[in-house]
Parts: C-alpha cells; structure tokens; sequence
C-alpha cells in the first residue's frame, strides 16, 4: 500500500500560541483513519493545513504519487488534486436544490469558461441520481436543501464529497448531531469509501470511533502523542492521563 | 431534467414580451413615428432608463449573485460612455472644421485641420494639442472596441489585485468606492485628456446623420437601448440559470466551501466582475449619446451606490427585480427632482419636494432594507408563486457578509 | 541718561557725517534749488533726477526737510526770481512767505505771483527714495526701521553708503542686526569690487531666508545667445542643440542675432501663397497641391525665384546654420568669482531650505494625520467592535460642525462658545449614533453589506435635511483670537495654531480612548465583545448595550472631529463627505479594531498625501488619486491592515 499523504514536521503558531508543533502523519491510498485528541489538540488545524487553508511555518506535506507538493498550491487547486473535506457543521448550498448541489460538485472540468458553456448530460444526471440514492436523498433530489433535516444535510454533504471522487477524504465530526440509526448509516458510507481512497475521521466520540474499528492517531497539544489501533491507544498511559482519563 | 431554457425561466419571455410591448408603445406614441403624445425628450428619458436598467442587470449579477457590493460599477458605465463620447466629439468637430476651412483660399493640410480640431475641442481647459488617448478617436470601430476593451482592461486588473489578496466583503466595498474616487478626481483635472470638470459635450449630435431630426434620433437611440437591455437580459438569465449560476450563488452563500470543491472563486469573481463592467460599459455607451454630455461627477462614487439602491429597492438576486427597481426609482427621482410633484402644505412648513425628495428616497431606502429585504420583485415573486422556502429562523444561508438571508431566499 | 547718551552719540555722528559730505560737496541748498529751479518747476519725472540726487548729496541736514517739504506739495516759487518758499494762506488770499531752510518769515505774495510746486506721484517716490538715507539715522527707530524696510523693498545702488554710514552710530541692536544684514544684501549686488561682494555672499551660507535667495538667484540669470566664435562671456553652460535645445529656438537665436536670415513660418508661408493666387494657380502650382507642407514648399520656392518672397531656408541650411556657431547660457553677472559664490551659496542654502522644507512637510503631515485620526477613529471603533461600516459617520461629522455653527449663534465669545460646542457636539452625534443604532443597525447584524446600504440611506438624507435646513452656501465656523495665526519657526516652517490644537486634540482623544479600552470596565467589555460576541454574552456581558454605547462612543467622537474640521473648513453639508473615503481608507490601512491600527493608518494616509502634494504641487486632485492608487496596491501586501488580528480570530 503506497503512500498517499506525507505531512512532516509541519508547525504553526498563531500569536505565539503553537497550534501545530512538529506534526508528522502519513496515510495511504486506500486507508480508514480516525483521529482524536481533546479540544485545541490541533485536529481542525491539521485539517486546515492539508487543505490548504492555513499555511504552515515549516515542514512539508507531500501528496501522491507524483509527490506534489501541497504547500504551493491554493485550496481549489488541492482539492482538485482529490482532497476532499467535510466540515464540522453541515455546509451546503441550503438556497439550491439537492440535485445542483450534487451537480456542482460532480468531477468536471472546474474553470469558469468550462462551467459556463457547461450542458447537462444525461450521463452526469444518472451520476447525480446513484448519488442520492447512495446517501438516501433520491426522494429529496428537487427540495431545496436548506428544508432539509440535520442529518439529510450531513448525509447530503458526504454526498457531495463522495461526487468529488476525491482521493483523500478528511471528514470533521460526522456524526456529531446523528441519531443512532443516521450514525450507523454513516460508519457504513465511511467504511465503504474507505476501500477505495484514504479517509481521515476527526471525532469525539470514541464509541463512534471503535465502530469505524481501524487504526487511530492520537494528537495533542499540535503533536502526534499515539498511533495505532483503539485498543492499543486505549490503553497507553499518556494517552489515558491527557484524554481519557478525565 | 432537460427542459429548455425558457420553459425554465418563464420570466424572460414575460420581460421580452412586456419590453416589445413597451417599446412598440412608445414607438406609436411617439413625435417621430406616431401620435405625439411623448416628446422627444421624454423618449431619451425612457431611452436612458432603459440605459440604467441594463447597469442594474450587470449590478444584479455582481451583487445579488455573486455577492461582491461592488460600488464601482458606474465608472465602468462612465469610461463606456467617455469612449464612445470622444469618437462622437472628435468627428462632429473635424466635420465642423473641415467646413469652415474649406472656405480658406489655401487648402489646409492634415495637420493644421488637426491643430484646429484640438485646439476647438481642448481649447477650454487651455490646450490644443491631442493627448495620447485621443490617437484613435477618429476611428469609431476602434472607439467602439474600446467601449468594451478600457473598462473591461480595468476590471480585470482591479478585480485581479482585489480578488487574489482575499479582499472581501464591506473591506472590497470600500476598496472598489475608492477605485471610483480614484477614476473621477483623476478625471476632474485638466490635464486628464479628457476635458477635466467640463467633460464631453454635445454627444446627441450624431457625426453624418445632422439631416435626421433629433425627434427620430431619440427613437433610434431608443430601440438601441430596448435591444441591449434584452440581450443583457437573456445573457444574465443564461449565465445564471446553468451550473454557473450554481456556483455563483455558492460563492456568494459560502466562498470556502465552494473553494473546497475545488473552484477558484478568485476566478470565478474575477470573470462575473469583468463581464458586468462590460454590459455596464456598453449601457453607458448608449446612455450619454441620450445625454449629450458626460463629466466626471457621473463618476463619482455616490452613482455606484445609488445603482446598488436601485437593485436592492428593485430585489436583487432576481434580473427582473434589478429592472424594476433601476426603471422605478430613476423615473420617480425624476419626477420628484423635476418639480412635477406637487408641494405638501404643512401650515407651519411646505414640503417642496424637490428639497425633501433625498430624505425621502434615504429613509423609505433604510425601510427597504428593514423591513423587505427581497424589494419590489420579493412581492412579485409572492403573488406569482407560492413554493416552499427553507425555514431556518431568520438566519442567513451562509456563513458569508453577503450571503443570501432567508427572507430574500423567498421565490 | 543712557538714552541722552546715544542721542548725543546720534548727534555726533550726524554731524561728523554732515561735515564730510559739506567738505566734499560744499553747496548749500538754496543755490542746488536756484540751479535746477527750471526741472523742479517743470515736474517731469524724466528731469528730476539731477535736482534730487544734488539735494540728497548735499551733505546738508536741512535737505531732509527741504525733500519732505517737497514731496508733502509745500513748496512754493516765487514767479518773479524763481526762489523757493513755504506758505502759509492768509485771510485775504494772499500768502506769506517763510523760508525753505530758516523758517523765518520773508515777506508776503499774491496767489498770482507764486506757483505751488505739485511732484506727481513718480517724484514723490524718487524723493522718498532720496529720504531713506536720512531716515536711516532718525532719532525715532520706527522711522529707521521703515526706512530699513523701504531699502529692501527698492533697493539702488545709492543706499549702501548710506547705509554703511548709519551702521556705527546705531543703538538698538536689532536695528543694528537689521542693518548690517542688509548692508550685506546690498553688497552682494552693489560692493564696490569682487572680492567684497564675494565675501557678502558666503557670509549667507548658513541663511534660510527668502530674501537671500530672492538676492542670489538674479546674480545667476542667464540670456541664451548663439555667437560665431567662442564666448568670452561669464558662461554657465554651452549648448548642443538637439539636446540643451530644440534645433527651432536654436535657430531662432541664430536669427535673432542677425547670424541666419529669418525662415518664414508654415503661417507666412500660407499667408504668402494666398496672396499670391493666380488664375487659380500660385507659383504655377494648381491650388489643389497645396494641402501638404511639401506642396506649399515647392510653390512657395516658385514664387521666390521669382523674387516675389523672401527666400526659403530649407532644413539642411538650418542644420549647417547651427553647426556653424555655438549656443551658450551667459551669466548676465559679468564676474565669474561672484557667480560661482553665489552657486554655491544658493546650493548650500537650498540644502538647508530642502531640510526645513521636509521639516515643514513632516509637519503639515502629522497635523493632516490628527484630522483624519480623529475622523477616522470613530469609524474604526464601530467597525472593530461590531463589524459595521457606518456610510452615515461623515453626516456625524457634518453635525458637529453645525452644532458648533448654531452654539456660535447664542455664544459670541468665540472661547467660551468653542467650549460649549465641544461637549454639545458630542452629546448630539452621541444621541444620534444612539438611535441610529436602536433603530436600524440592531435589526441587520451579521448582515455588513445590508448596513452598509441602510446608512448609506441615512446619510443622503441627513445630508439632504441639512441642505434644507441650513441652505448650500458655507457657514462660518470662527475660531477664538487666540487660534489665530502661526506658529513660526523660520522662513520655511510654520504651522496654524489651530493644526497645533486638533494635533493636541487628538492626542487627548488617543489617550482618553487607549485608558477607556485598557483600564475601565465598560473598555474590558468591548475588547471581549470585539474579540468574541458569542463568549463574552455567555459571561453575562450585554452586547446589545456594549454596541449601543460603542456606536454612540464613535458617533460622538466624529462630532468632536467636525467642530475641530469646522474651525478651519467651511461648514457645509458636504463637510463630510469630503472626509469619509479618506476615513475609510485610515480604517482599512490601519486594520480593524485597533486604536493604534487607526494612528498608524491616519499617520500614513496623512504623510502620504502631503508628500504627493509636495512633489506635484499643482495639482492636489492627482495627488489623492495616486494615493488611493497607492493604498490599492498597499492592501495586495497587507490585506488585513498595517496591524492586523492574526489567527483564527481574524476569521475568513
């Protein structure tokens, strides 16, 4: 399994205050992680920095196999190159429909001239409805997704990843708001993207993350502080006296 | 999921039927070509709102789709005019010279008719000599290209430096004021090439067309602004209708996470802002031969935002809300500031409108934004249709200054 | 006993001096009247110079007297024998005689046999010319001093040994200062040999003063001549033409020094061909070829080969014209020792002016920086706090000036009403932001854009309301005595004393805002609300009054700044317009919610105008659209300000 992602010793500071502290972490191409740690650990930042948003003080974060290098590029660029991320509150277009929603985030051509003279083929409409079907929405394809419940907009941003055909998913608190049977739901969609890209999983919840069963990074305080399966970090004394053992 | 386009927006057939009928009303009632009833000057009036109603499409895309308040759109319209203005004032003036020149026992050469072309048009502010501008103003192909070239070159430039540092929101409202301030205090000097605080004038005088009588020149003026309001309008309905419309508005709702889908949103600004200076050129470069003159007080930064006004009274993120609100507020502040509206008696106070007419406009504006967010064309849009809307509380639809609010979200 | 001292000092030299002249020129002034009794009587100002000039040098004291009676109109002649008298008017119209030196009565005359002598205004001034020199050693020093003032308003060459004459015998120092000072001005363009006025001139190395250079600068004059053979002249420059000179001035020299025939100009030659028409033709040239400079050229040769015009000069003649000969830059001052002092004085001077004019320059920026800090402070408060761009801040200005306009109405005592005024104004702008903020922005937040727009609405009708209340024409706003005037430190540095007072104004309100943001309860509560709404309502803050009293803070602020922008702008109701995009442009280089943000902002805004002005100093319109220019391209390298929140709390 070839590597996919490659951050190394990459910190930031805001203010003086290190968010990020010599974080390095790899994953590979078709990967299942979970990654958790207490509030400030730096998981949203990471996140940041991967997708371009913040940019580091140092260190490197290569990407596939032609290793690119993510530093230089901008964020629609990066996500272009097949990252692709979910945010901790569900973020649609609520003012579009589910169906435009999706369509927009179909893997298409991305400049502007392309998107103007852009006609709707009946083969991307049959994309956009497998979509929905995969995430439960067929019935909501022409709702305006701002109508939607909490979890259908979840599902429904998940879907617009999954659209992206994205490479690396970095998905922020899933299940954050979820009922149990819409959190059952979505480990299933996680599990099944997982077999054929790398998805990262930022959570709290540790029931949710021994479901998902893979192996777990363990941040604080910017830095990586455990990796391994849940049961192994679980039980590493650091990680119980920063995290668990409140 | 294929329908055609006008079978998807119902309302630019409405507005292409309702401006036919409009126009050919006019036509039938008008000193050229009918009864009479509306005099030529009214006609240039109707002619120029038309004008105006085309910028408030372009203000519309900017604005309500794309949510950049751009507060500069009116030096586009202003430059749109100033480079359709020189072709007009320089050929109108060489026709004028060569004539009286004529009559010299001595035929004069190229240069001396030059000399006195410059010095009868830039006499005024003390010159005679050409400034490099003006080399191509004899040429109204490459003027009319430059109608669209100038201010587009300027969008694109502005748009580029303002877009690609992440300026966003009330810091790039203030930063496109300033552009306009910049263009108008540089167009007030003298030595601008442009004339300074005199401007352009006489442009209603068409070079080679001094038989037709003004009456019908209005006309034709006319018929030239109900077409390009047309054609903006079909383009603006096109443009926003598609999948381009979609990540235009999810620009506007949520510029991260449209950037996190992997569009450059500098681009996608960048493109909705140079394409809107371009209509709102070409509307200024019909709009000032209605006139008959330009300076640079056209420009100046209160214009751009009585346009924003406008559309935002009219609805903005609609087209036709844009048109309402340009042709209504512009023919009301005529009205108002022509002295036709009769005087309230307070017994202590007589209101004379054409005093308290900006009071009015300023605080029935703030009402607007109070109290009906989605103008003129929100109320259309509730008589028209009734479909659901997202009900979340008031609370806007996107994290964005500019995002949509729910109430405007109402169509 | 001092004061008799130099008085009898006084009298000394005046007499010491009065008896040189009498030894050198011993004429008494009734003969110097009988010699030119015929050019006083005939008045002409073309003649008169020989009888003032002998009067003045006489060396007599009583000249002085005879000078002033002939320039008061008092000098009378007797038609008879050409004598001269001082009248007096007698009941019966006839007049008696008094004479012109002695006073002493000497007889009576009729009006017919006596002519008033009248000098028209010219003489009078060629005789109060003539007066200085006497007036320089009066016993009162406001007439040596007026004296001192009408040589170096009019200098000629006559009053410097006057004037080195009255140096030694002065007592007040000052005067004395005065004095030798000019005494040297003088030298530089009168001494008497090179190395005296070569050594007046460096002695002003170190001087500022206008006079100086107004004294310089002409000993630097130039005339351009073009000569055949190499200048012996004092030669500033030699000319290549082409490049120190156009090749057509370089001609035009060349003729007018009668070394080349005149070229006739594109208009004589047009002039001529028109005269010259025949049958439609000219020169055998049908008239039709004559559009071009070519053709005109061709027919015009036609006609002076036969002699009918003078000749053409074709370019290749001009070419050799100006190769034959040389142009140079002449100094008009023959001495090459006295100019090259005075270029390199003026140099040295000019450094020196150069430095005080940044000096001064530094100046009129911090004074312009304090307006816009003050105008712009407000602003930047209302949009750190709480995100809102007041489009209405400048209408708040406008309505501090007014209030300051009507307090001036009720209170004439310009201090005591700019007191009042000040509070008053902030009081009002207070109540208004107030209700603003309860009326309208409370309903739009989280909505900039929608804000924006509304107060925009606002101002265009409180600009409007204004209009109609106060009318278009501008109202004073007059500052107390004591503004008035400036402080001034040379010739080059100045500065109003009313800048001084916005300068200290503005450093109160600095200090008074960074002690009510860092050390009061309610400044804690704004900085939390500023930094997190959110947090600080859940710790029992209430943003609601927080924002209201922000808004009303900065309201107020933007009154106090209109009182102080009215006292020396005219209060209209477009006052603050006229400010509004430069407050703008303060918050936005500046940064966000910071005081310092603003002072920085204000500072380079400030400067930057004032330096642009300076380097283009016709035009202060392209001066702010550089400027603006420049803070476009400044935001491309800092977006955020010149101190900008970092992090994740600048959010995106």
């Amino acid at each position: 399994m070839s590597t996919l992602l490659e951050v190394s010793g990459v910190s930031v500071s805001f203010d003086g205050f290190k968010a990020i502290n010599n974080l390095s972490f790899q994953i590979g191409s078709a990967e299942l992680r979970a990654v958790i740690g207490p509030n400030g650990a730096g998981k949203t930042t990471f996140m940041d920095i991967v997708t371009g948003k913040t940019r580091p003080d140092e260190g490197r974060v290569i990407w596939g196999e032609k290793s690119m290098n993510l530093l230089k590029m901008s964020e629609a660029k990066i996500a272009q190159a097949g990252v692709g991320r979910k945010f901790q509150r569900p973020t649609v277009f609520e003012d579009q429909s589910v169906f435009d929603n999706l369509l927009m985030a179909l893997k298409k051509d991305r400049g502007p001239v392309e998107v103007l003279f852009y006609k709707r083929s009946g083969e991307d409409i049959t994309r956009v409805e497998e979509m929905a079907s995969q995430i439960g929405l067929q019935e909501q394809l022409h709702r305006t997704s701002g109508e939607l419940s909490h979890g259908q907009k979840q599902w429904l941003e998940i879907g617009m990843l999954l659209a992206q055909e994205p490479r690396l998913l970095l998905v922020d608190e899933p299940a954050a708001g979820m009922t149990l049977a819409e959190r059952e739901h979505t480990t299933d969609l996680l599990r099944e993207a997982a077999k054929t890209r790398a998805v990262v999983v930022v959570e709290h919840d540790m029931e949710f993350v021994r479901r998902l069963n893979c192996k777990v990074t363990v941040l604080h305080e910017g830095s990586v502080l455990a990796e391994g399966s849940i049961d192994h970090v679980t039980k590493d004394p650091q990680v119980i006296e920063v995290y668990l053992g409140r | 999921m294929n329908r055609s386009f006008f079978a998807k927006n119902p309302s630019v057939l409405i507005f292409i039927g309702c401006l036919a009928l409009f126009t050919l009303g006019v036509t039938l009632l008008s000193e050229a070509f009918g009864t009479g009833v509306i005099s030529t000057s009214f006609v240039k009036t109707l002619g120029k709102t038309l004008c105006l109603c085309l910028i408030a499409i372009a203000m519309d895309l900017v604005w309500g789709y794309c949510g950049i308040l751009s507060l500069g759109h009116f030096a586009f319209f202003g430059l749109g005019g100033y480079m359709i203005g020189m072709w007009l004032m320089y050929a109108r003036t060489a026709q004028i010279v060569t004539t009286s020149m004529a009559e010299a026992d001595i035929p004069p050469t190229a240069q001396e008719v030059t000399d006195a072309i410059g010095n009868q048009i830039f006499g005024v502010v003390g010159g005679s000599d050409f400034p490099l501008i003006w080399s191509f103003a004899d040429s109204l192909t490459i003027q009319l290209a430059f109608v669209v070239l100038v201010p587009g070159a300027l969008a694109l430039v502005f748009g580029w430096l303002a877009f690609r540092s992440r300026v966003t929101g009330v810091y790039l409202s203030i930063l496109t004021q300033a552009m306009t301030l910049a263009l108008s205090l540089y167009l007030f000097q003298n030595d601008s090439g442009l004339r300074g605080n005199n401007g352009l004038s006489g442009l209603q005088n068409i070079p080679g067309a001094e038989d037709i009588p003004q009456s019908v020149i209005s006309l034709y003026f006319f018929w030239a602004s109900a077409l390009a309001l047309m054609l903006g309008y079909l383009l603006a309905a096109w443009v926003v209708s598609g999948k381009f419309g979609s990540v235009i508005r999810g620009i506007r709702d949520d510029e991260a996470r449209v950037r996190f889908l992997g569009y450059s949103v500098e681009g996608y600004k960048l493109f909705v802002f140079t394409l809107t200076a371009v209509i709102a050129a070409i509307a200024g470069a019909l709009y000032y031969p209605q006139a008959g003159i330009i300076n640079p007080a056209e420009i100046a930064p209160i214009a751009s935002i009585y346009l924003a006004v406008w559309v935002a009274i009219g609805g903005r993120g609609r087209i036709y809300g844009a048109v309402i609100g340009a042709a209504v507020v512009s023919l009301l502040s005529s009205w108002f500031t022509g002295g036709q509206v009769p005087s309230i008696n307070l017994g202590f106070y007589t209101i004379n409108w054409v005093d308290w007419w900006l009071v009015l406009l300023g605080f029935s504006f703030v009402l607007v934004t109070l109290f009906a967010p989605q103008g003129i064309g929100g109320l259309f849009d509730q008589l028209v249709r009734n479909r659901a809307t997202p009900q979340r509380g008031g609370a806007p639809l996107g994290p964005d200054a500019s995002a949509l609010q729910e109430k405007e979200a109402d169509k | 006993m001092t004061n008799r001292l130099t008085t009898l000092c006084m009298a000394i030299a005046m007499l010491l001096t009065g008896l040189c002249a009498a030894i050198a020129q011993d004429r008494d002034i009734p003969s110097i009247l009988q010699e030119h009794a015929a050019i006083i009587a005939k008045g002409s100002r073309k003649t008169i110079e020989p009888a003032i000039v002998d009067l003045r040098d006489s060396g007599q004291v009583d000249a002085q007297m005879v000078l002033e009676a002939w320039q008061a109109k008092e000098l009378w002649q007797r038609k008879a024998d050409g004598q001269f008298f001082t009248t007096t008017k007698n009941e019966d119209n006839s007049y008696t005689l008094f004479d012109v030196i002695t006073g002493s009565e000497v007889g009576t005359a009729d009006k017919k046999e006596l002519k008033q002598i009248k000098p028209n205004s010219g003489i009078r001034g060629m005789i109060g010319a003539a007066l200085v020199q006497f007036q320089l050693m009066d016993a009162d020093p406001a007439k040596r001093l007026d004296a001192l003032t009408a040589i170096d308003r009019d200098p000629n060459p006559t009053h410097l040994p006057a004037l080195r004459a009255a140096i030694d015998a002065e007592p007040d120092a000052d005067i004395k200062e005065t004095k030798i000072r000019l005494e040297r001005l003088l030298t530089i363009a009168y001494g008497a040999d090179e190395a005296e006025r070569v050594a007046a001139i460096e002695s002003f190395s170190d001087a500022l003063s206008v006079d100086v250079r107004a004294k310089l600068n002409p000993i630097l004059a130039t005339t351009r001549v073009a000569t055949a053979t190499k200048s012996t002249a004092n030669i500033a420059a030699q000319l290549t033409p082409g490049t120190d000179l156009s090749k057509e001035d370089a001609y035009a020299l060349l003729v007018a020094a009668d070394l080349a025939p005149a070229a006739p100009t594109q208009d004589e030659i047009r002039l001529a061909l028109g005269d010259n028409i025949i049958d439609g033709r000219v020169g055998g040239q049908p008239i039709a070829t004559l559009n071009t400079i070519e053709g005109r050229e061709f027919a015009y040769e036609a006609l002076a080969d036969d002699g009918l015009v003078p000749p053409l000069v074709t370019a290749d003649e001009m070419q050799w014209a100006i190769e034959d000969h040389l142009f140079y830059d002449v100094y008009d001052e023959p001495s090459k020792a006295v100019t090259d002092a005075a270029e390199t004085t003026l140099q040295s001077i000019n450094t020196r002016v150069g430095f005080n004019q940044a000096l001064d320059l530094g100046l009129d920026g911090l004074s312009l920086a304090s307006i816009y800090f003050l105008a712009a402070i407000g602003l930047a408060i209302t949009f750190g706090v709480m995100g809102v761009i007041n489009m209405a801040h400048g209408e708040f200005i406008m309505m501090g000036a007014y209030t300051g306009y009507v307090v001036q109405q009720f209170i004439t005592d310009y201090t005591l009403s700019i007191i009042v005024a000040l509070p008053l104004a902030f009081g009002v702008t207070f109540a208004a932001g107030v209700a603003m903020e309860r009326l309208v922005i409370r309903h739009l937040y989280h909505r900039p854009l929608e804000t924006l727009l509304a107060t925009f609405g606002i101002s265009v009708a409180l600009q409007q309301i204004a209009k109609n209340i106060f009318g278009t024409q501008a109202r004073p706003l007059t500052s107390p005595a004591w503004l008035d005037g400036a402080w001034v430190l040379n010739d080059v540095v100045s500065i109003s004393y009313i800048r001084i007072a916005i300068f200290v104004l503005a450093l109160i309100f600095l200090t008074l805002l960074l002690f009510i943001l860092n050390k009061t309860r309610l400044g804690l509560e704004v900085r939390a609300v500023t930094q997190n709404p959110r947090m600080a309502a859940s710790m029992g803050i209430n943003p609601d009054k927080i924002n209201m009293l922000t808004f009303g803070l900065g309201s107020g602020i933007a009154g106090i700044a209109g009182v102080a922008i009215g006292l020396f702008a005219k209060v209209t109701s477009e006052l603050g317009s006229d400010y509004i995009v430069q407050s703008f442009m303060t918050v936005v280089v500046g940064g966000v919610g910071n005081i310092w943000g603003t002072l920085a902002g204000a500072t380079m805004i400030g400067g930057l105008q004032k330096g642009i002005e300076f380097l283009n100093p016709s035009n202060t319109l392209a001066a702010q659209t550089y400027m603006i220019i420049f803070i476009i391209i400044f935001i491309q390298f800092r977006p955020r300000g010149i101190i900008a929140l970092k992090g994740r709390a600048a959010g995106d």
